[in-house]
């Protein structure tokens, strides 16, 4: 088990650095100069040569990596070339707003998606599968900012059951759930279409297995066939997928936060790349990818304790 | 089955059963116009190669088919009542209590998310009204009775922590716990090591003689639980082609299907060297069988017979009524033409 996560902590720390070195040489390939964009149109050759070398951009760009990779090492991202604050600092700051936003939207869809995926699978075949799997359709189909627009449309418009801004600056935390409510259901509904189709997959899987059989030809009773020994079995697979929709859910993110006028890590990483802002976007993409990784490690953990066969391999 | 009889003489009475599939060459009957019989406390083997239905036909019993494929005739009687004609609900009444299986692949056939005792645990309550602590109770008692060694020990055991042996004893343990009056048992050795494969025969064999029980061991292995089993059938392409005392079959089967099984059986007192009689010719296409006697094509007697083309031999007594047979030729192999 040590050496398991031993082996998991070193794997992370892998990926991390790939992602940010990937997005450190995509950012610079950019077109762009964050001296101008600080300085604005007016600025002197001079004194834009000098804000370069205080930037370390007059440098080589493999000395401006190995300079930015040892300060991120030590914990200095740097500081936002915008707003002059450390840019991890940013980054922390928005982070809670995505977590939040990112999480009720896996939560919305795994009660969504899961026991839809299971229904449809017990009665393949039938119109309550087709209608089920329909809407799925329709919700993987439908890009994720349209649904979003349709649904401040309707039900902070016409039906004026939740605010249109997806944010409050108010401490109340009932007033808070009331701004998050809308957005984390565009994000969940979308996430959740996909998760009943694959729960639908696995599920019917699962209910063709010898021991499906066997536990009917002993009697039990279908509704324990079907949600307790056949869905612990059929949920080894989503679970896995969990993970991934996870980091999707985090990109997605970034479209509702910015349809629903949100905070957030990615309108806050949308808004740097605009203005150049390297450090901002280095950081906001290393919290991030740390952030995915971490969550796929954990659910490899809650795998093992689900699938008792990956524990002793 | 044999005439005379009254239901209640048989612990199953499956009489005239019909199981087809739809395909896209029209209705397949995979299980076709079966009847068989099963006293108290008797051992019924079926024999047959796979594909021959007799799987089918012991799913069917349970209302188990798997879809698409369904029952179209017949009846099935048990306690009293034509399970054909029950409600899932009373069905499900008769399958562990009345009426159990044993499946072939004990690695496929355990859940493998769950400890072994809890499976035992979910089919204890399925049909009693008892707590978790007490059904736990009764697991460990049928694990000891299966004689697998430690087993308060191996009850919190995955199945994949276990040999083949150790889980097919397992779900033996799963099948009598209720205490069924009849135990399917489904080519209970294939997947298991022939040093194993006899264990668990013998263990089939004690069960049975403790609780009573009537036994269907299903198999394609004659010679393999010919010692266990009282009466035998033989089926082929869905149907039953020859029924009678197991040690009349062996000493004067009346099918040649049934001849041809057991010369393909190896024999340890046979000449060294001695090649095995396989049987000619392939197994029955069930979506193209041959007009008349479906193992026409494949018959030493000859396939070439006017009679045995025209139409599907009845299985029928060939001098008691014991022994039936499916071949209007009988009488050939009963006069020593087959070995």
């Amino acid at each position: 088990m040590v050496k398991y996560l031993a082996q998991r902590l070193l794997l992370m720390g892998i990926t991390v650095t790939g992602m940010v070195t990937v997005v450190f040489f995509l950012l610079r390939l950019i077109p762009g100069d964050p001296a101008e964009y600080m300085l604005g149109d007016y600025a002197t050759e001079e004194s834009l040569a000098a804000l370069r070398a205080e930037l370390g951009l007059d440098l080589p760009i493999h000395e401006q990596y190995v300079r930015f990779m040892g300060r991120a090492f030590s914990g200095d991202l740097g500081t936002s070339v915008v707003t002059g604050q450390p840019a991890l600092a940013e980054v922390l700051a928005s982070l809670p707003w995505s977590a939040a936003l990112a999480l009720a939207g896996i939560v919305i869809a795994i009660v969504i998606g899961v026991p839809l995926g299971v229904i449809s699978a017990v009665r393949q075949g039938s119109w309550t599968d087709l209608g089920v799997m329909l809407v799925a359709l329709a919700g993987i189909s439908f890009p994720v900012f349209w649904v979003g627009l349709v649904a401040i449309l309707v039900f902070a418009h016409e039906l004026p059951l939740f605010p249109a801004l997806g944010a409050t600056s108010s401490e109340n935390p009932l007033t808070r759930l009331h701004h998050l409510a809308l957005p984390a259901l565009v994000l969940g509904i979308s996430v959740a279409a996909y998760i009943a189709r694959l729960t639908r997959s696995a599920m019917l899987e699962v209910l063709g297995q010898d021991y499906v059989r066997v536990a009917r030809a002993m009697g039990v009773r279908e509704n324990r066939v079907v949600y307790r020994l056949a869905l612990r079995n059929a949920l080894i697979p989503v679970l896995s997928v969990i993970g991934v929709t996870f980091a999707w859910s985090l990109g997605s993110a970034i479209l509702v936060e910015a349809v629903f006028s949100r905070p957030g890590l990615g309108s806050m990483i949308l808004k740097a790349i605009f203005a150049r802002d390297y450090q901002l976007v280095q950081a906001g993409v290393m919290v991030l990818s740390l952030a995915v990784v971490l969550i796929n490690t954990s659910l490899d953990i809650v795998y093992g304790i689900v699938d008792p066969r990956v524990r002793t391999a | 089955m044999p005439d005379g009889h009254k239901p209640a003489d048989y612990a199953l009475d499956v009489r005239n059963l019909r199981t087809a599939f739809p395909t896209d060459a029209g209705t397949i009957a995979v299980v076709d116009d079966v009847s068989l019989a099963i006293r108290p406390r008797e051992t019924l083997a079926v024999v047959g190669e796979s594909g021959s239905g007799k799987t089918m036909t012991f799913l069917s019993v349970l209302g188990l088919t798997p879809p698409p494929g369904k029952i179209v005739g017949g009846e099935v009687l048990f306690g009293g009542r034509d399970l054909t004609k029950l409600s899932a609900e009373e069905l499900r009444d008769i399958r562990g209590p009345g009426i159990a299986m044993v499946f072939q692949d004990p690695l496929t056939a355990l859940n493998p998310v769950f400890t072994i005792g809890a499976q035992i645990v979910e089919v204890i309550r399925a049909h009693r009204p008892v707590g978790v602590g007490e059904a736990r109770a009764q697991a460990i008692e049928l694990l000891e009775r299966v004689h697998i060694p430690d087993p308060a020990r191996l009850i919190d055991n995955y199945p994949h922590q276990l040999s083949g042996g150790m889980r097919q004893r397992t779900l033996i343990a799963m099948a009598i716990a209720l205490r069924p009056k009849l135990l399917i048992a489904d080519e209970p050795t294939t997947a298991l090591d022939v040093t194993v494969q006899a264990q668990i025969l013998e263990l089939l064999a004690e069960l049975r003689a403790e609780d009573d029980m009537g036994m269907v061991l299903i198999t394609h292995d004659l010679g393999l639980v010919a010692k266990y089993a009282d009466r035998m059938a033989v089926m082929y392409a869905g149907r039953v082609v020859e029924y009678c005392e197991i040690h009349e079959g062996f000493a004067a089967a009346r099918h040649p299907y049934t001849h041809s099984l057991l010369r393909s059986i190896p024999r340890l007192d046979g000449p060294a060297g001695e090649d095995l009689a396989a049987i000619e010719g392939q197994p029955p296409n069930l979506e193209a069988l041959p007009p008349g006697c479906a193992f026409r094509p494949r018959c030493f007697l000859g396939s070439d017979r006017a009679d045995c083309a025209a139409e599907r031999p009845a299985l029928l007594p060939t001098g008691s009524d014991a022994h039936l047979s499916a071949c209007l030729h009988w009488g050939e192999l009963a006069a020593g033409g087959g070995r």
